[in-house]
This record gives C-alpha cells, sequence and structure tokens, in this order.
C-alpha cells in the first residue's frame, strides 16, 4: 500500500466525492496488467537480441558448431574478445573477409550520398511543381509519383531489371532508337563501366531506387508546402516578388526544419537499402554493389558466420547512431525562423 | 482582391487581368512538360511490366524490344496459374495471414500501450517510453541475426508466426498512437471512471471509438508495410510453401530469368491485385506517412 501511494501522480487531482485511493486502485491494476507481458516481451525480443548481438560479436560464432549450452557461445565457437572489430579496422588486413566489408562500408557511403542529394533535388521542385498545377492534376500527379512508393520493392527490383535488361529491356531499346545504332549496355553486369568513378551498376540500382523511393518525400513536402500559411506567399507577390523568387526566399525558409528532417530520414533509410540489391545485382560485379545490409546479411546467413555479421551489424548501428545524432544537433539549432 | 491593398505607387499591379497567382503562359507550360516527363518516366516501368506480361516468348525475346505488344497473349498467366511448383492461393494466403495478423495484434498493442503513456502517470513511464523510441533506431540487420537464433530456439523457424512474434510491439504505432489518445479529454475518462467503469472499458468504449481514423491509417500502414516486407521473411521462411508473396516472387524471378515475359506475369498476378487496394486507400495512406515524418 505504501509502494501503491508513492507511485500516486501528484499531477492528478482527487475527484470529488471518494477517496483517491479507491479510485486510483483499478488504474494502477490494469496498468499493471497491460504492462507485466509487454515488459517480458520487450526483454525477451528486443532487449535480449540487443544482448546477444553484442555477444555474438565477441565470439566466432557459427550456428552449424554445437558450441556451449548458453546460446552455443563458447566450446567450438570459440570466444575471440574484440579480434572481430580488429580485423575490421585493420586496413591492411589481406584477408577476403575484412576487404569486402571495407568495399561494403564505402558502396554504402557512396550509395547514400547520391541517394540524398538526387532525391531532395527531384522530389522538393516536384512537390512545388504539382502544387502550382491545376487543382484538377494534383491527385492524378501525386498519385503518379506516389504509386511505386506503394509497389514491394522486391516487385520494383524485378520490374528494373527487365527494364535494364541489356539485350531486351526498355532503356537500351529507348536509346538504340535515339541513336539509330544497336546499344547494348549490360547495366547491371559490367564491371568497367564507370561515371566519375562511381560504377554503373551501383548508378543503375541508385535509378531503381529513387524511382521507388521520391514517393514518399514527395508527399511530405506536399504536406509542408500546403502547411504554409498564404498569407506570407501573397505578401512576396504583392512585394513583386517572381515565382523564383518566392519559392528561394519564402518558401525554402520555411521548409527548412522538413527539409533537414527528411534529409537525415532518407540517409538513414539509404543506409539499410537491402531489398533492390538482394534481387537486382546480390552486391555484383566484383561487389560493386555489395551494401553493407546485403554483406551482413550473407555473412550471417549464406556462409553461417554470424559472429563477424554481428559485429558488422554493430558497425552500421554506430553509423546510424551518429548520423541521428547530428541530426538532433542540427534540428536543435536550425529551428529558428 | 488583393491588388485593392496595393497602394498606388504600384500602377502595373493593378493593370493585371488575369489572378497574379498564375505565372505566364510560357512558364505554365514549361510546368506542364516538366510534369508530363516526370510522369511519364514514373509511369513506364509499369507500363513495361504489364505490356512484358501479355508478350509471347519470341516477341519478349525481340531486337530490338516493342514496347506494346504486337499479339497480345494470355498464355503466360495460363502458364503460371497451372504451374503446380507455384500455388499462389498458397502464397497469397501465407502473405495475407502474416499482414492481417499483424494488423490486429499492431493495433491492439500500440493503441493499448498509446493509451497508458497519454493517460496514466507512473514511475518508469518516461524510461519505458523513451526505450521503446530508443529501439525504433536499431537498423533491422543488427536484431535479425539474434532474433533468427532465438526463433530456432523456441521452433519458430520457417513458421509464419515467427514473422508476427517479433514485430508484435510496434514503437512507431505507439509514438502515433500516444500523440492522439493525448489529445482527447481527460474530463471524458474521469468521468467515466465516476460512472463505475472499468478501465479496459474506458479504453474500449471511450478511446477507441474517438480514434477510429488513426487507427485505420495506422492499419493500412501496417498491412503495407507487411505485405511487402522482404528482408525478414527471407530469413525466417526457408520453405516455398511458407512464404510470402515477395519471397516467392524474387525466387520465381531467379529460377525463371531467361523467360522474362513469364517473370512479368508473375509480378503482375503478385502486385496488381494488392496495389489496386493501397491505391484506392492511398488517401489514408498518404495521411499517415505525412503524420508521421518517419519511417
Amino acid at each position: 500500500m505504501t509502494v501503491e501511494a508513492r507511485e500516486r501522480p501528484p499531477s492528478t487531482a482527487p475527484p470529488k466525492g471518494r477517496s483517491r485511493r479507491s479510485l486510483e486502485a483499478p488504474q494502477n491494476r490494469f496498468r499493471r496488467v497491460v504492462l507485466a507481458p509487454i515488459i517480458v516481451y520487450l526483454a525477451f525480443f528486443t532487449l535480449l537480441p540487443l544482448v546477444w548481438v553484442f555477444a555474438l560479436s565477441l565470439f566466432n560464432y557459427s550456428p552449424r558448431r554445437e558450441g556451449a549450452s548458453i546460446g552455443g557461445l563458447g566450446g567450438d565457437n570459440p570466444f575471440v574478445g574484440l579480434e572481430n572489430f580488429q580485423q575490421l579496422f585493420d586496413f591492411s588486413n589481406p584477408s577476403q573477409l575484412t576487404q569486402t566489408f571495407h568495399t561494403a562500408v564505402v558502396v554504402t557511403l557512396v550509395f547514400a550520398f547520391i541517394v540524398l542529394p538526387l532525391n531532395l533535388l527531384i522530389t522538393l521542385p516536384l512537390a512545388v511543381m504539382i502544387e502550382a498545377a491545376a487543382r484538377r492534376l494534383r491527385p492524378l500527379l501525386r498519385t503518379v509519383f506516389f504509386m511505386p512508393v506503394l509497389t514491394s520493392a522486391v516487385a520494383v527490383a524485378v520490374i528494373w531489371q527487365y527494364v535494364l535488361n541489356p539485350q531486351y529491356g526498355l532503356l537500351n531499346g529507348i536509346l538504340t532508337k535515339i541513336t539509330g545504332d544497336t546499344t547494348v549496355i549490360s547495366w547491371l553486369n559490367d564491371p568497367s563501366l564507370t561515371v566519375a568513378g562511381v560504377p554503373v551498376a551501383l548508378l543503375a540500382v541508385t535509378a531503381a531506387y529513387l524511382w521507388m523511393d521520391i514517393g514518399y518525400n514527395l508527399v511530405i513536402f506536399i504536406a509542408a508546402l500546403q502547411g504554409i500559411p498564404k498569407q506570407l506567399t501573397e505578401a512576396s507577390l504583392l512585394d513583386g516578388a517572381n515565382a523564383w523568387q518566392r519559392f528561394w526566399y519564402v518558401t525554402l525558409p520555411l521548409l527548412k526544419p522538413t527539409i533537414l528532417l527528411t534529409a537525415i530520414l532518407t540517409m538513414i533509410s539509404s543506409f539499410q537499402a537491402f531489398d533492390l540489391f538482394q534481387v537486382m545485382t546480390l552486391g555484383n560485379p566484383d561487389n560493386q554493389t555489395r551494401v553493407l545490409p546485403l554483406d551482413i546479411f550473407q555473412n550471417a546467413f549464406t556462409f553461417q558466420a554470424m559472429g563477424w555479421a554481428a559485429a558488422e551489424s554493430l558497425v552500421l548501428l554506430a553509423i546510424v547512431l551518429l548520423i541521428t545524432l547530428i541530426q538532433s544537433r542540427m534540428l536543435r539549432s536550425k529551428w529558428s525562423y | 482582391m488583393t491588388t485593392l491593398s496595393v497602394p498606388d505607387v504600384r500602377p502595373e499591379t493593378v493593370t493585371v487581368v488575369k489572378p497574379p497567382r498564375r505565372p505566364p503562359p510560357v512558364g505554365r507550360l514549361m510546368l506542364y512538360l516538366v510534369l508530363a516527363i516526370g510522369g511519364v518516366i514514373a509511369a513506364l516501368p509499369f507500363f513495361w511490366m504489364v505490356f512484358g506480361a501479355f508478350k509471347t516468348g519470341a516477341e519478349i525475346r525481340q531486337i530490338p524490344p516493342t514496347f506494346v505488344p504486337q499479339d497480345w497473349t494470355l498464355e503466360n498467366f495460363s502458364t503460371i496459374l497451372n504451374d503446380p511448383g507455384l500455388p499462389l492461393t498458397t502464397f497469397y494466403r501465407n502473405s495475407l495471414f502474416v499482414a492481417l495478423t499483424n494488423v490486429v495484434v499492431t493495433l491492439f498493442t500500440s493503441s493499448l500501450l498509446g493509451f497508458i503513456f497519454a493517460k496514466y502517470v507512473f514511475r518508469g513511464r518516461d524510461i519505458l517510453f523513451w526505450y521503446l523510441m530508443a529501439m525504433m533506431m536499431v537498423p533491422p540487420s543488427v536484431l535479425m541475426i539474434p532474433n533468427y537464433l532465438i526463433l530456432s530456439k523456441i521452433g519458430l523457424l520457417n513458421n509464419l508466426w515467427g514473422l508476427v512474434v517479433t514485430v508484435a510491439v510496434d514503437p512507431f504505432a505507439i509514438l502515433i498512437m500516444r500523440q492522439f489518445i493525448r489529445s482527447l479529454p481527460d474530463e471524458q475518462i474521469e468521468s467515466a471512471r465516476v460512472d463505475g467503469a472499468s478501465e479496459f472499458r474506458i479504453y474500449w468504449s471511450v478511446v477507441l471509438p474517438q480514434v477510429k481514423p488513426a487507427l485505420a491509417t495506422l492499419g493500412l500502414l501496417t498491412f503495407m508495410f507487411n505485405w511487402n516486407a522482404y528482408l525478414w521473411p527471407l530469413v525466417v521462411l526457408s520453405e516455398n510453401s511458407k512464404r510470402t508473396i515477395p519471397v516467392i516472387l524474387s525466387w520465381y524471378s531467379t529460377q525463371h530469368s531467361a523467360q522474362l515475359n513469364l517473370v512479368m506475369a508473375a509480378s503482375v498476378l503478385m502486385v496488381v491485385p494488392v496495389l489496386i487496394v493501397f491505391l484506392a486507400t492511398q488517401r489514408w495512406i498518404v495521411q499517415g506517412l505525412t503524420l508521421s515524418g518517419g519511417k
């Protein structure tokens, strides 16, 4: 009972007529009955996996080997301490696993830093243009650009494989029509093709990814644009601002918080991109499209090197947390307008 | 209207005949041109898929490729529907089971927890809430390995329930529900209490009916997310008869990579029916996505 009394919220005023305790008891009971199973669940399916993944990263673990009693860790799956991490960050290490990991980190970073500016450069102007179009056309335009978001990523990957097919694909077909001679470019398979040092295969998957993803940021920007008070744009009209000035000096500054948040979310989700890469290229050619989530997946489930994959996944976690941290800093400092 | 308030120093604004919002015709034309090109690029791959599904095996291997089929055929669809190795109804049932079960479970847990986080004050509330929010930051690739091992220990690998138990508490859904329930007036809940309603009754008959729109939006998002999910189902389900549609589509496209007409017909059969449902409910999906601002 004393515990009960201490837990009592000081903020809720006691209802008139009845004693506080008799009314609060059922609330507390209800809350406990609900939260008890939830906390057990969270411990089992969120806390335990977190602890487990940290533990795994300290072992040379494969589910193929029996190992010791607790989670198969120990015994044939020996404890290696921080050796996995040492190898991950050993830049002179010639081992295949380490090299592939380094490649995967670079590919992931390149992918994320190409996706972000392109995504924003497409979605923001597109949102403004759609909002400037005739009212009756807007729903149709929105739907067209939003449809890929609703489509499963696997289907997107399968469709784009066909679009990019060297012999029978749409893209080479169009290029053949335009140039006049038969174009057979292996968009997804030729390791020798690069643009400004970036492999064409990676750019091809990026194109499919952008196609799939822009509708998402688009609707967010459209919503943000609709939230801008009419008086502000009208005021600038009266000052004689043209459309471009209106966008640059009124709309853009007002959208800044939204843009910043969207940029971070876009970046975080591109660090986790897996589906398109797994279906379209499987990391080929020559690991040019091997992103980190794909490398983790293959090491864990194809090669069953789960200790190593766990260590890799913690690096991914660190990257995502770092970006989140930077995000919260930026959001805090740039809110004012 | 607005021109009336313009001071006389700017006579040129008064002489404008059309409303000032409208850009000059050339700009207008450019706007629609850009939008049209963008729209065509966005829609083209869909047409490519649908047209490919109606092409014969010979036509799909034609160089240079045709865009619209020269002779339309339904053969690809009948091949797929009669393929004993590809029981589509089984895959649809698997996907539907996972998606619908997760919708029911997620809506129940998130509304209940949203109610508790919004309307109850208790020790440890903030810690628990922030723990949940922090879990949202953890990439799927991190929890995937230990969760796989947990499922293998409790015998839920290659079992559709394995796709349910791991996502029964959805932090994002809880956040949204808490936001909505917090805006409901406290007095309502208090007066229901005074009338002798049990806490569960208050949740069920006072809170839930008022957050129906949020439930509908969240339900749709959860359904779509689960329906399209690939990575986790790929990890958990190893037997074809247990697999969900995206996993099967990926498998089928690898198996028949030389018969693109069949792959496209399979994509159409697996994607288009649900896509129509999503398009019909697009408004709520967009609402859900914009209201969250997060994935």
